[in-house]
């Protein structure tokens, strides 16, 4: 299933601008929210292909909204890709749980929106799931 | 005073002569008993008209005192035996010399009449008798040991005194010490793992006899705790010794807290550093793209060195955090099976625009058939990027750096070799130091003097080694190995780690300092 549309929660407006123009660009559907809940709002109602989550956010934090969305039995969003996309250093047991729960987790500084777009580009492939 | 002087000079009654002194009195009234039972076979026989002077009065007489004699010691002997068996056992437990020899509670005789237990039991309280005993004696008798008990106390270091199973029979007020539902003391300190502490004491009790084994940096509560206190901790073990595990653990939270303070405020400060240079790069990437076709060449060459120069400094942030963490213990690789063609991969844009920006020619060969290695991917993409950073740096204008690598034993060896200024012998033992920077080099390139220091470390987290060759004003070649994941494919798998999720083939973790080739 190709990815088409996208929900960034991102509070920094420098950085959600620049992923909404570079993945717009490339022809995603992109909506962008600024904190924790009304990104966990947005996403439970309208189908997205791809979530990208933010770890610091107002309102609720990244693992707040992952617990909610699939801390328990069910997965509330199973047919959502999720990519954490964080410069937060988090200790390793927090980041492991988190990443159980995603496709990707990615450092910000590290991924330009053209290495982002490749990441969600190399989702569509039918190569396994889970290539950081 | 006569009769005082008999007093003193007299033995205090010991419990090992009781039995004696019983047994003495036992035949005495014995031997009287018998004359009397002669003495009335005497009386008897002259009432029934034997004539007393004759000689078979006088051998009946010593007939029945013999015999009689014989019978009861017989008798006696045998009936005295367990008592004489207690005797020994109570004078054994109350530490004195049993004058007899201590009797055996397996004899048949004592497993068929039900004495054994009786003996088994003063047995097996022996020992813990006589512990007791002298814990008593401590305390009420000796005003120097209450003494050094109330000092032990008062001192901030913690004393503990298990026995070899780790039961805890003394702790002072100071020891890392938490009381369990049971209100049984247990040992508060969070070793590396779960086991750490008490494999090492197993493993004293099965091969030592003397063992000493010191761990630092021993926190007592996780982070955040209020009462965190962080130890250097010492145990001492001696067998069949009446403190068979001796425990101290040296409060040194003064010195590690700040430590730990100061890698919250890097990782803060890396949290904001970093966002600034996502929108560095990150823009700079934008406006590449849309701007590909408009701008000129030279314009196209400036913008490269704003590229190379935002992607330097998220490295060498990167750098000051991982040291950071490092130094503190907390920077953890996670090995899985990967491709070093394929970590290279990840820098590889922009290590080539570095090279192009800097006019070096690079190179990068790795051979096809390389067997995988067992690697966390990120960690050795920085070591790469830092070594060819390095290379490029010290390089001369068009000059050459070259990357390849090679198989050797059980292990996968990438050298990273460069034609630049080289490195003199003098200071190539300090290259890997913290902070070092050689003299010229801190004149003429910028940096920051951890990234060796960082590679070494991440190298040797995976089990490698990394080393240097180079000839001043010829260059330099820097190798690293790391081990081929099938040589340690089941050690990963025997640290199975079940959280492992995103990173699909890896299976341990491995903390720094304890490399997983233990």
């Amino acid at each position: 299933m190709a990815i088409k549309s996208i929900l960034v929660i991102e509070d920094d407006r420098f950085i959600g601008e620049m992923y909404v123009r570079s993945l717009k660009h490339e022809g995603y559907d992109v909506d962008w929210v600024v904190d924790g809940h009304d990104g966990l709002v947005a996403v439970t109602s309208k189908p997205y292909d791809l979530m990208m989550l933010d770890i610091m956010l107002p309102e609720m934090r990244g693992p707040e909204i992952l617990k909610a969305l699939r801390g328990g039995k069910v997965d509330k969003i199973p047919n959502t890709r999720v990519i954490v996309m964080t410069n937060f250093d988090q200790d390793n047991e927090s980041r492991m749980a988190m990443q159980h729960d995603v496709d990707a987790y990615l450092i910000k500084a590290e991924i330009t929106p053209r290495k982002l777009i490749e990441v969600i580009k190399s989702f569509d492939a039918p190569a396994p799931v889970g290539e950081q | 005073m006569a009769v005082e002087a008999e007093q003193k000079s007299r033995p205090e009654p010991q419990i090992r002569d009781y039995w004696r002194r019983y047994q003495r009195t036992a035949r005495v009234i014995v031997i009287l008993m018998e004359i009397i039972v002669t003495l009335i076979v005497g009386l008897a026989l002259m009432f029934s008209d034997i004539d007393p002077s004759g000689r078979a009065f006088w051998a009946t007489m010593a007939a029945t005192l013999l015999a009689g004699c014989a019978l009861n010691f017989f008798i006696l002997d045998f009936l005295l035996t367990p008592l004489r068996d207690l005797a020994m056992a109570v004078t054994n437990a109350a530490g004195e010399k049993p004058t007899d020899a201590l009797a055996n509670p397996n004899a048949p005789r004592y497993s068929k009449n039900g004495f054994k237990p009786l003996l088994q039991f003063i047995y097996e309280h022996t020992r813990s008798e006589e512990d007791s005993k002298t814990e008593e004696g401590k305390e009420s008798a000796d005003p120097q040991l209450k003494r050094l008990e109330s000092a032990l106390h008062e001192t901030s270091t913690g004393f503990i005194i298990m026995d070899a199973h780790g039961k805890i029979q003394f702790a002072n007020h100071a020891a890392p010490v938490k009381h369990d539902t049971n209100d049984v003391p247990q040992l508060e300190l969070l070793f590396e793992t779960n086991s750490t502490f008490s494999d090492w004491l197993a493993n004293c009790r099965e091969t030592a006899v003397r063992s000493e084994q010191s761990w630092i940096r021993v926190p007592n509560r996780v982070v955040g705790d209020e009462e965190r206190r962080i130890f250097n901790v010492t145990a001492n073990y001696e067998k069949g010794s009446a403190a068979e595990v001796v425990v101290v653990a040296y409060d040194a939270t003064g010195v590690f807290q700040p430590e730990d303070d100061e890698l919250d405020f890097i990782s803060f400060a890396a949290h904001e550093l970093r966002g600034p240079i996502t929108v560095i790069r990150g823009y700079l990437d934008v406006l590449e793209m849309e701007l590909d076709d408009k701008l000129q060449e030279d314009q196209r060459e400036l913008f490269k060195r704003l590229i190379v120069s935002a992607n330097r400094l998220s490295g060498y942030i990167n750098n000051i955090l991982n040291t950071s963490k490092y130094d503190r213990r907390h920077l953890q690789v996670h090995l899985g099976e990967e491709n070093i063609s394929k970590i290279y991969d990840s820098i590889k844009d922009d290590m080539e625009l570095r090279a192009q920006s800097q006019r070096r020619l690079l190179s990068v060969e790795f051979p096809p058939d390389l067997p995988t290695i067992a690697a966390d991917r990120s960690s050795l993409s920085e070591v790469l990027s830092n070594l060819i950073d390095n290379a490029l740096k010290y390089s001369n204008d068009g000059g050459a750096v070259s990357v390849t690598a090679a198989t050797e034993g059980n292990f996968v060896k990438v050298s990273v070799t460069d034609n630049g200024i080289g490195i003199p012998s003098s200071v190539v033992g300090n290259l890997f130091h913290k902070f070092y920077r050689s003299h010229r080099s801190r004149e003429t390139v910028a940096g920051t003097g951890i990234g060796l220091y960082l590679c070494k470390a991440i190298v040797e987290s995976h089990g490698g080694q990394i080393g240097v060759t180079s000839t001043e004003g010829q260059g330099s070649t820097f190798t690293f190995t790391v081990p081929v994941y099938a040589s340690v494919k089941d050690k990963l798998q025997a640290n199975d780690y079940t959280n492992a999720g995103l990173i699909t083939s890896s299976d341990g973790w491995i903390k720094n300092h304890s490399k997983y080739i233990s």
